[in-house]
């Protein structure tokens, strides 16, 4: 699962690319010039833990995986959701549930593999949809039957049945990244922080845990390279010092607080490029329906009605953002223009004496971060407006993203925690960490709601944009309904780079890594 | 001098030894399993397991003390448990960054107190003494924290004469001595108050020695008494008083370290306890108290090496 | 009494205190703004005739979340200090009165204590009970129990073996009477004034744990962590950390230059203690 995506998406260009990624696209982009000697250096938010595709834990990892295990293809960096080969020489759609690929040649895996071929894309791909292997990411391929190997370098992926987030969600994603299967059965089938068999425009040269991680070309790499001939990527958590890094030159690139866009906008550093993209994320205050102060469903719908969003959303981000009505951002099927309930102190009063609940105390749990400790403040003066006592907890990153886990042992305990989740361009990747079988993995709310997991199996299988868009808005209002989920926001994000690089963004803001370039 | 160096080297020892036991104590008063509470919340269930038979939890606890005790006396401090590394090789790497700093506090504190102490002397009774006087008590007053971030927000922030964060490039040491000067004066800003005052008084007192006056009476140039003689007695309180001001300065030193955002053992333990990496503190703070002792040592040998009253009466 | 009010620095001194401790006393009466209230809107002002410091990142006040850190900067001062005292008296007088061996034990032990750099003790202790108010008051009372309980250890042994207590001893006096009628009047002064001169240090502590985000938890407003959220702010106005900063240097270069006079005058012998 990855955290904190912000994609970028308008509304014209979704449409554009639903479009785009039905018709086949066997162009070969153009060969760049290779530079020599460069090192990029850019910040990540978190140190890497796992390189298994099919157990990545962030975005940061998600970088780095496709920069080393090359995916089919990868999405095109600019503003428009567009996608361009990287592994595949050719790709494209025979019909609902047949896709065809060749490989590029002369591809090959590092430490003596071999060649890559189509055997090894059958290993990856059907590895993650393996219920066995309890892939966090299966859902990417619930809809597969099979990978077909026809000869050394082109197969067929069969689909059980049609599936519209393939192109968008899944394809360009590591869920198409390439391992070797020699590789991997050797090591005990599971890449932990060590790559194995790597083939893809860069290799992981170093890691230095904690404080850098270093890429470096693949020499082998017959086809396009990459922009830069090394890449640094320093794990620095707190967005802040981040800022403060890329003000002393210690950085190339990196992403911004969402509340220091607007003074860097209108002060940007001298030689440096400030950038705002539209985001796909979602920042929402989860209830733990199954702890035991929170159990009856009028608390948690009175905390719905306590807390003043918009002011949360102002307050954390000093009017850099919107307040954001679901987990699906404007531009996406399924967007909704407001929540079920309203901002209203009183009737939350009403709905905690009429559940006997006078003195109630909760802990929010948050994520280190100023944004969201400022956000806490507010909720907890919102909460203490309605007689709830609230204390805010903050965790740093490797302990908050275990919180709700249920191998761990807090997940009972967890009583209100302040969320982000990043996102793809197709919203059924936002419903599917809040089905029932995600309670305990990404749902720490436990909400379990049949109808839900109903209406995102047939999103994932309905072609109809009008059709889908009910559907998920339903799917928003059910959670609503539950009084497990207090929607917040999107945020935005911001990025600030040096004049002296051009970076490869995909729409939503996210690196590729390989497109970063000297300007 | 060969008596007192011994006893001074036990006292040291025995300061460790306890500030161990302490740190034992701490981990097993704590309620709760003692694995886990020497390994944080962040730690496997493999390694917690390994933990409890490294500590041999079903020995007696005094046996456990002795393995805890001399493990950490050979250097063993065991794994921190995010990237399994041993604790004192992170601990070692870094370490010579806080050094540095709290060098540069020193070097900030003699390069001021010493030349104002001496001036406060010199010009004893003056308005110039008296503002030296209050300055002294002044500086020594505000905590460093508070004058780091207000040397930040003044040098750094509004003037921008001076870097805000880091400690500079790595091999360039124009570079590193430069993003030195803010955070080294919030450490030694405080010392120079003591300093100013101690040099002060002993100067005073020399001043008036007879021998001093001896040399008066022989006609040598005023300038000359001051600096050679008086100013060659003060010194020696003055180390004295660094041997002590090095435990303060290393905590400065951890506030400067968050602040200014440069490497060091400060930032590396309080960066282990938001993360709830236990072994890394409890090994970082056993290396530091190791270090502040050794210099507290070395420091007081020197003043015993060059002062016989002190040897006495130990 | 009337000597220390002549001496111009201690007058400032004890003004600075005075004013500090009436502002936290009064801080209800003295603005019209809750500490706590929030109100994003008017986030980042700077001063102004309805906000005296002007706001924080949440819009509160800062003029009165200044105020009131003040009765958390007291209330620690006070509450730890009279705790230390009271444990340090005990043990020195232990340490004083009681067999070598002991005195030798405890002697070890002050000394070690001392030894740990206070900071480090502060973050170890923190890391095992977890941020609070109580944690500081307790590192408070380790970093200073050590100090007070040297002193005591020191005048009892000094006045052990004086007249007054062998006369009193052959007397038929019972230890506890010896203990209470000799030995704590001649200690009690210097320890006074002594604790008044570690106030500052004591609220030091306190702001700097809190700085560090080890001591009071959010939204109470404690001088160290106003001076966090400046620190953390410092590039959208300078005026939290100022706010934040400025009552420490007030209440320290109070409390520092009133223990100097108080020192000066009552009891010169202290002056070597540094």
């Amino acid at each position: 699962m990855t955290n904190t995506y912000k994609p970028g998406l308008s509304r014209r260009s979704f449409l554009a690319s639903t479009g785009a990624f039905g018709a086949a696209s066997m162009a070969f982009p153009n060969m760049a010039v290779s530079q020599d000697g460069t090192i990029l250096t850019l910040r990540s938010y978190s140190d890497l833990q796992i390189l298994d595709p099919a157990f990545r834990l962030s975005l940061p990892e998600d970088d780095i995986i496709r920069a080393i295990f090359p995916p089919l293809i990868e999405p095109v960096s600019g503003d428009v959701w567009e996608w361009k080969t990287v592994a595949a020489a050719s790709i494209e759609q025979l019909d609902d549930l047949t896709i065809a690929f060749t490989l590029k040649d002369n591809m090959g895996f590092t430490d003596g593999y071999g060649e890559v071929t189509a055997d090894d894309v059958k290993f990856s791909i059907e590895r993650m949809a393996d219920p066995a292997n309890e892939s966090p990411y299966a859902g990417d391929w619930a809809a597969l039957k099979e990978v077909e190997v026809k000869d050394r370098l082109s197969g067929l992926i069969h689909l059980t049945n049609k599936f519209v987030p393939l192109w968008t969600t899944t394809l360009p994603t590591p869920a198409s990244c390439i391992l070797s299967r020699r590789a991997v059965d050797e090591i005990g089938g599971k890449i932990e922080t060590v790559p194995v068999a790597q083939s893809g425009q860069y290799l992981l040269h170093e890691w230095v845990p904690k404080q850098r991680t270093i890429l470096k070309r693949n020499p082998d790499w017959k086809h396009e390279p990459g922009g830069f001939d090394e890449i640094h990527i320093i794990p620095i958590e707190d967005p802040a010092t981040a800022e403060r890094g890329f003000e002393a030159g210690d950085l190339d690139y990196t992403w911004t607080s969402v509340s220091s866009l607007p003074r860097l906008k209108e002060n940007p550093p001298a030689g440096s490029v400030v950038l705002e993209k539209p985001s796909l994320a979602y920042v929402w205050l989860g209830l733990n329906q199954d702890n035991e102060a929170l159990k009856d469903i009028r608390i948690r719908r009175a905390i719905q009605h306590a807390i003043d969003r918009q002011t949360v959303v102002d307050a954390a981000y000093f009017g850099a953002a919107a307040v954001g009505n679901g987990i699906i951002a404007p531009g996406v099927p399924g967007s909704r223009d407001s929540v079920t309930y309203d901002y209203d102190p009183d009737k939350a009063r009403a709905l905690l004496a009429e559940a006997g609940a006078e003195g109630l105390s909760v802990t929010l749990d948050i994520l280190n971060q100023s944004e969201r400790l400022t956000a806490a403040q507010v909720i907890q003066a919102n909460l203490a407006d309605v007689g709830i006592a609230c204390e805010i907890k903050q965790n740093d990153s490797g302990t908050f993203w275990s919180l709700g886990s249920k191998d761990g042992d807090y997940f009972m305990d967890l009583q209100l925690v302040l969320s982000r989740f990043s996102m793809q361009p197709d919203p059924s990747w936002a419903t599917v960490w809040f089905t029932p079988e995600q309670v305990g993995v990404w749902n720490w709310e436990r909400f379990d709601n049949a109808e839900y997991k109903e209406l995102h199996d047939q999103g994932l299988v309905e072609s109809d944009p009008a059709r889908r868009d009910e559907m998920y808005k339903r799917m928003q209002a059910l959670m609503d309904e539950s009084g497990c989920y207090v929607f917040l926001t999107h945020e935005v994000v911001g990025a600030i780079h040096k004049d002296t690089i051009e970076p490869g963004l995909k729409p939503n803001g996210e690196s590729l890594l390989s497109d970063f370039r000297p300007a | 001098m060969l008596n007192y160096a011994v006893k001074r080297l036990g006292l040291s020892v025995a300061i460790v030894s306890l500030a161990m036991f302490l740190l034992f104590c701490m981990i097993y008063l704590v309620p709760g399993d003692p694995a886990s509470v020497a390994l944080g919340p962040r730690a496997t269930e493999a390694m917690k397991e390994a933990m409890r038979v490294r500590m041999g939890l079903d020995q007696p606890v005094w046996v456990q003390f002795w393995n805890f005790f001399t493990g950490a006396w050979t250097g063993d401090l065991g794994e921190e448990v995010l990237s399994g590394r041993p604790v004192l090789d992170v601990v070692l790497e870094q370490l010579p960054y806080t050094l540095v700093l709290i060098a540069g506090g020193i070097s900030w504190s003699v390069a001021l107190g010493i030349p104002l102490g001496c001036w406060a002397a010199i010009n004893r009774g003056s308005f110039a003494d008296r503002l030296v006087g209050i300055l002294s008590v002044a500086v020594i007053a505000v905590p460093s924290f508070v004058v780091a971030i207000y040397a930040l927000l003044i040098f750094a922030v509004t003037l921008q004469w001076l870097p805000a964060i880091g400690a500079g490039e790595p091999g360039d040491v124009g570079d590193q001595l430069v993003h030195l000067i803010l955070p080294s004066l919030a450490v030694g800003l405080g010392w120079v108050g003591y300093i100013a005052r101690m040099v002060r008084a002993s100067m005073l007192e020399v001043l008036e020695a007879s021998h001093i006056r001896t040399a008066r009476a022989f006609g040598l140039p005023e300038r000359l008494i001051t600096y050679r003689y008086a100013l060659t007695i003060a010194i020696l309180p003055t180390i004295t008083l660094l041997g002590i001001g090095i435990g303060q300065m290393l905590s400065s030193a951890v506030f400067a370290e968050i602040v200014f955002a440069r490497p060091g053992v400060g930032k590396l333990v309080y960066d282990a306890i938001l993360t709830r990496n236990f072994p890394l503190v409890t090994g970082a703070v056993l290396v530091t108290t190791v270090i502040f002792v050794l210099l507290n040592l070395i420091a007081d040998l020197i003043v015993g090496a060059l002062d016989p009253r002190v040897r006495s009466s130990f | 009494m009337r000597r220390l009010l002549r001496e111009p620095l201690g007058l400032f001194g004890l003004s600075l205190v005075l004013l500090v401790i009436l502002g936290a006393v009064f801080a209800d009466l003295l603005t019209q703004w809750d500490p706590t209230r929030i109100n994003p809107r008017d986030r980042f002002l700077g001063p102004s005739a309805a906000h005296l410091l002007g706001t924080d990142q949440l819009g509160r006040d800062l003029f009165s979340r200044v105020l009131h850190g003040g009765r958390i900067a007291l209330y620690v001062a006070l509450v730890s200090t009279a705790i230390s005292l009271a444990i340090g008296i005990v043990l020195g007088l232990i340490a004083g009165y009681g067999p070598r061996w002991l005195d030798n034990l405890m002697i070890l032990l002050f000394d070690a204590m001392k030894s740990f750099p206070t900071v480090m003790l502060a973050l170890a202790l923190v890391t095992i009970t977890g941020p609070s108010l109580t944690s500081v008051i307790l590192v408070v009372i380790l970093v200073n129990v050590p100090g007070y309980a040297r002193i005591v250890r020191t005048q009892t042994i000094a006045i052990k073996s004086s007249e007054f207590v062998t006369a009193a001893q052959s007397m038929g006096a019972s230890t506890a009477r010896i203990l209470r009628v000799h030995i704590m009047p001649n200690v009690i002064g210097p320890l006074v004034i002594l604790a008044s001169m570690d106030i500052p240090v004591v609220i030091a502590i306190e702001a700097g744990m809190s700085f560090l985000g080890l001591g009071v938890r959010p939204p109470t407003p404690s001088w160290g962590s106003i001076l966090n959220d400046g620190f953390g702010q410092i590039r959208e106005t300078p005026w939290i950390a100022i706010a934040g900063g400025l009552p420490i240097i007030i209440i320290t270069l109070g409390f520092t230059f009133l223990g100097e006079t108080l020192r000066d005058v009552f009891d010169p012998r202290l002056k070597g203690r540094g």
